[in-house]
């Protein structure tokens, strides 16, 4: 820690000298080349981090650069409130633009945004206000009192201090819970609604980032150039920063910075040979997306990695699973005071021509474990989809604590308590085991961001809060020793067991698992079995869907078991499994429920799955 | 482990940094301009787009001065020192074009020459202007006079010359009331509708349709359709070589008859080329450079040009090749001279150049005439 303080101390140090060693065209290039920086930290937040393709951002540096010089030059304001004007009139254009990734994500987002970016050139190349073709030129010197900056020496301390600043407010955000969010989102926005983030701001939010930083940039280079042009603004130079974002690493703030300012110098220092430069350019762009997809900034990643591959055989102590720790036993509620906690009334869902659901009943008591079963396709995970949000019923209700929750959204029903895991997993895989966590501890509504603006010490106080209870968290479920390991490159078993914990970690009322046990082998189907149990005994209702019989019948209370979308029996474990709808349900394979009915008092390793008759997946395929 | 190994290298650095601050209490800057020797080769800068779409002009400009600059070097160089010329690719992006603005300024380039973009020029004229670097652009766009930089002077008329010319012709001299107008929305474009527009007006006459297309447009059906529905007299055209010969080839294809008139690049062999011979017969050219056989000295050039490049010379390389000359010439008067007293020698210059007679005035304009020629025959010849 005290390390990097050091580095960034000698950073700043030099950063502060370099006008005393440059001449006056090197001194230029730096002050282009931190206006780049500024613009490739707005486009690494709405690409890199909000996974929000954003081809735009050379359109809101022109929204930027143009409004400072139509105000100054056409309306007589001074340059400081032309700014501030400017600032504002490219976030409203940057909500503009992210209108269009509330409906589509991914390279057609990519399509739109280029589209809009080319009307903007297109604009300024006809509009008379903007000089078309010929721009604006006699933009006023931006004045503060006592440093003259038509020096581009004095010049160069107001690019350092804005980027400076810019670049650690994009870390801040970053590196707490609204950036986490964004990066939830961006590596799974379905998982993220799931844990109480709300896309639509949440995407609005990447862009209003990305056009605040080009609006900035843009203010800075009208008031170094103090001529604004089309050309500045075109389609080849929206590529150049693109390719400044790739090659430096578009998950890595910093590593976008050491793009722009690595890309610009190069460019300047090729000047003479730019014809093939520009080959050059596209070359290192089409190799870094094969061979480094993060970038520069994920080089060093990649290269500690191999070092400790090649270094493992030689020790040190093994991160290992812990056992979980239960949780103190809350009372049971009282069945008879309280209704059910989750009521759901002749709920039908369509698909088009197909009936996934069809008039299903179920209501659950508070402190129960409820199972669900039912041959492949009979419509489980649809009915958890429709209780947890993501489906709308075509008719009937879900109701939850009495309160008609139907229609409404994944992230309010995580708000409202409402937790769940999924069938194929689904972790934030680009965040750690901790980031996990913490995206589903966070239980503030999503509007609470604008406290970034006006009141960070607030932020830093719930971060500290969520890092104690995070690591509460992750000691309960033995996964401290992963906690700062990427989930993709664990077990499975311990990525069900995160799953589970980042459901827990939202303090839920209602925790739906989905096929919780799946691939697990005989022993972590009884260390699950432990933990559904003690998270029960907390307070929280379990509903469980499972294909191995066994765990069902020794853990549930209560069964239900769905067929084509219908209910076809309900009872106690035993009464399910004798029931004569259930065993014709599965193929009239009696033989098969002899079997589960033997296996439900004692839970044991070798307990016989119920006949699957499709792939297991297929139910989660109609997302 | 409890010596943390941070704190050398804080102090080490904190240290350098005291040393180097009090080794520099001034505020930073670059002293004086001691790159700008007063021996050795004359530093002298063409700067110009030689990748994109503009370079085909950006190359034509180079040959022309790197002809006059060889001619002078051949004679012993100005001032008995040997002109070095080196030049700079600008992209075609006004950016580019200020940091190259500076590294002349830097590696003690005393004049340049170029550039053929009006917006590059534009936004390299403040630093130009602060540096004392006189610049000799090709652009002729009216906004370059608007700067009003004392370093800034153009090698060729403006666009309102230019047009004000051909619009006396068409007006006065030829009695055409219906004038039609299609230009497009580039700097080239938008200076030739604005200019020719004014100059009309203030002729009494207002153009009957006034259509404007955009630079990368390639079929014109529609504007021409609504210029043949007013029957004009004749069609002012405001657009560059290539997409000027496909206009006029469109428009005879729908049996538009009517002759076209515009400025410099519409006696070029490329624009004569693209239409066709027939297309082109009876086009009203406003230039300063009618042909290469125009005069006993554009003859000598256009010889020149072709044993230097191989090449038959045009218009943009002619201009080039002036502003040269009158650049050396200046350098030649005011012994090797830099800063304001080269910007005042080229002032106090008269040059009797290929385009005309060159007398600077405080705008920065030296030539305020151009001829009128007509293509016959696949020829511009000067209409009498």
């Amino acid at each position: 820690m005290k390390l990097r303080i050091g580095g960034l101390a000698a950073m700043i140090v030099v950063a502060w000298l370099l006008p005393y060693g440059l001449g006056s065209y090197a001194i230029h290039v730096v002050n282009i080349a931190l206006i780049y920086a500024l613009l490739a930290i707005g486009m690494g937040l709405a690409m890199g981090i909000s996974g929000q393709i954003n081809l735009a951002q050379v359109a809101f540096f022109g929204v930027g650069a143009y409004v400072v010089a139509i105000l100054t030059t056409h309306n007589g304001y001074g340059f400081w409130a032309a700014s501030a004007l400017a600032l504002l009139a490219t976030v409203a254009t940057g909500l503009f633009v992210g209108v269009p990734a509330l409906r589509m994500q991914s390279h057609y987002l990519g399509i739109v945004t280029l589209g809009l970016a080319l009307g903007f050139l297109n604009w300024i190349t006809n509009a008379t206000i903007t000089g078309g073709a010929d721009g604006i030129s006699g933009i006023p010197l931006p004045t503060l009192p006592g440093i003259d900056l038509s020096s581009e020496y004095l010049y160069y301390y107001v690019e350092l201090v804005v980027c400076v600043l810019g670049l650690a407010f994009g870390l801040f955000v970053v590196r707490t819970a609204l950036g986490r969010r964004l990066r939830a989102m961006r590596d799974d926005s379905l998982a993220a609604s799931a844990m109480g983030a709300q896309i639509p701001l949440l995407r609005m939010t990447a862009f209003v980032l990305a056009s605040l930083y080009g609006g900035m940039a843009g203010i800075l280079y009208a008031g170094l150039i103090r001529y604004v042009a089309p050309e500045t603004f075109s389609i080849a130079n929206m590529f150049i920063l693109l390719a400044m974002v790739i090659i430096g690493g578009r998950r890595s703030l910093v590593g976008c910075v050491v793009g722009a300012i690595g890309l610009t110098l190069i460019r300047e220092w090729l000047s003479d040979f730019s014809t093939y430069a520009q080959l050059g350019y596209g070359v290192v762009v089409v190799l870094m997306v094969v061979f480094a997809p993060t970038g520069l900034a994920g080089v060093p990643g990649l290269v500690r990695d191999a070092v400790r591959r090649r270094s493992r055989t030689s020790g040190g102590p093994r991160a290992e699973l812990r056992p979980f720790t239960p949780y103190e036993v809350s009372p049971p509620p009282d069945d008879q005071a309280t209704g059910p906690l989750l009521d759901i009334r002749a709920v039908t869902k369509d698909f088009r021509g197909l009936r996934a659901l069809d008039d299903v009943s179920l209501s659950v008591l508070p402190g129960e474990i409820r199972g669900i079963v039912g041959p492949n396709g009979s419509g489980k995970t649809t009915l958890f989809n429709v209780v947890s949000g993501f489906y709308r019923a075509t008719s009937g209700q879900v109701r939850l604590s009495g309160r008609d929750t139907t229609a409404t959204r994944p992230y309010t029903l995580s708000l409202l308590g409402v937790a769940r895991t999924f069938q194929n997993l689904r972790l934030f895989s680009h965040l750690t085991v901790r980031e996990n966590i913490l995206v589903a501890l966070d239980r503030t509504r999503t509007h609470t961001i604008w406290r970034y603006v006006l009141w960070p010490p607030g932020v830093l106080r719930q971060e500290r809060r969520l890092r104690t209870q995070a690591q509460e968290l992750l000691d309960r479920f033995g996964l401290a020793d992963f906690a700062d390991t990427p989930p993709g490159s664990l077990p499975y078993g311990i990525q069900r067991r995160i799953e589970i914990a980042r459901a827990m970690a939202a303090r839920p009322r209602l925790l739906l698992l989905d096929e919780p046990a799946a691939g697990l082998n005989g022993e972590e189907v009884g260390q699950l079995a432990h933990m559904v149990r003690s998270i029960r005994d907390s307070g929280t209702t379990v509903v469980l869907i499972e294909h191995n019989m066994g765990l069902v019948m020794s853990l549930c209370e209560q069964v239900t078991v769905l067929a084509g979308g219908r209910v076809i029996a309900e009872g106690t474990p035993p009464e399910v499994v004798a029931s004569p709808a259930v065993i014709e349900a599965y193929l009239g394979d009696s033989e098969m429920a002899q079997d589960a009915r033997e296996a439900a008092p004692p839970l044991t390793a070798t307990t016989p799955h119920l006949p699957s008759p499709s792939p297991s997946n297929s139910e989660e395929a109609a997302r | 482990m409890t010596r943390n190994p941070a704190h050398p290298r804080l102090t080490l650095a904190i240290t350098a940094a005291l040393a180097t601050a009090l080794g520099a209490c001034s505020a930073p800057g670059e002293s004086g301009s001691e790159s700008k020797s007063t021996s050795g080769p004359i530093k002298i800068a063409v700067v110009n787009a030689q990748s994109g779409q503009l370079s085909s002009l950006g190359d034509w400009e180079y040959k022309g001065a790197k002809l006059a600059v060889d001619e002078w070097n051949k004679k012993g160089g100005v001032n008995g020192r040997k002109i070095e010329l080196k030049l700079f690719d600008d992209q075609g992006d006004p950016t580019t074009g200020t940091n190259i603005a500076r590294k002349l300024d830097s590696q003690g380039y005393i004049a340049m020459i170029g550039t053929a973009e009006s917006a590059v020029t534009i936004a390299m004229a403040p630093v130009l202007q602060q540096a004392e670097i006189p610049n000799i652009t090709s652009g002729q766009s009216d906004k370059l006079v608007a700067q009003k930089s004392p370093f800034l002077f153009l090698n060729g008329p403006t666009s309102t010359t230019y047009d004000t010319t051909l619009a006396k012709y068409l007006i006065e001299d030829k009695q055409h009331k219906n004038i039609a107008m299609i230009t497009n929305n580039g700097s080239f474009g938008k200076g030739e509708h604005d200019a020719f527009l004014k100059a009309a007006k203030d002729l009494g006459v207002t153009p009957s349709t006034d259509q404007i297309v955009t630079t990368d447009q390639k079929d014109f059906s529609s504007a021409l359709t609504k210029i043949r529905a007013e029957k004009p007299e004749v069609i002012f055209i405001g657009s560059e070589e290539v997409e000027a010969g496909l206009i006029v080839k469109q428009a005879r294809d729908l049996g538009i008859t009517a002759p076209f008139a515009g400025a410099a690049p519409q006696g070029t062999p490329v624009f004569m080329d693209t239409a066709g011979k027939a297309a082109v017969e009876g086009t009203i050219v406003s230039s300063p450079y009618l042909s290469n056989d125009v005069s006993p000295a554009a003859k000598k050039f256009a010889d020149a040009y072709q044993a230097a490049y191989k090449e038959e010379a045009e218009m943009h390389g002619a201009k080039a090749y002036d502003g040269a000359n009158i650049l050396l010439t200046a350098l030649d008067t005011s012994k090797g001279a830099t800063g304001k007293k080269l910007a005042d020698a080229i002032r106090a210059t008269r040059h009797d150049g290929l385009l005309g007679d060159f007398a600077y005035d405080e705008t920065g304009v030296g030539i305020t005439q151009t001829a009128i020629g007509v293509i016959r025959d696949g020829k511009l010849v000067a209409e009498q």
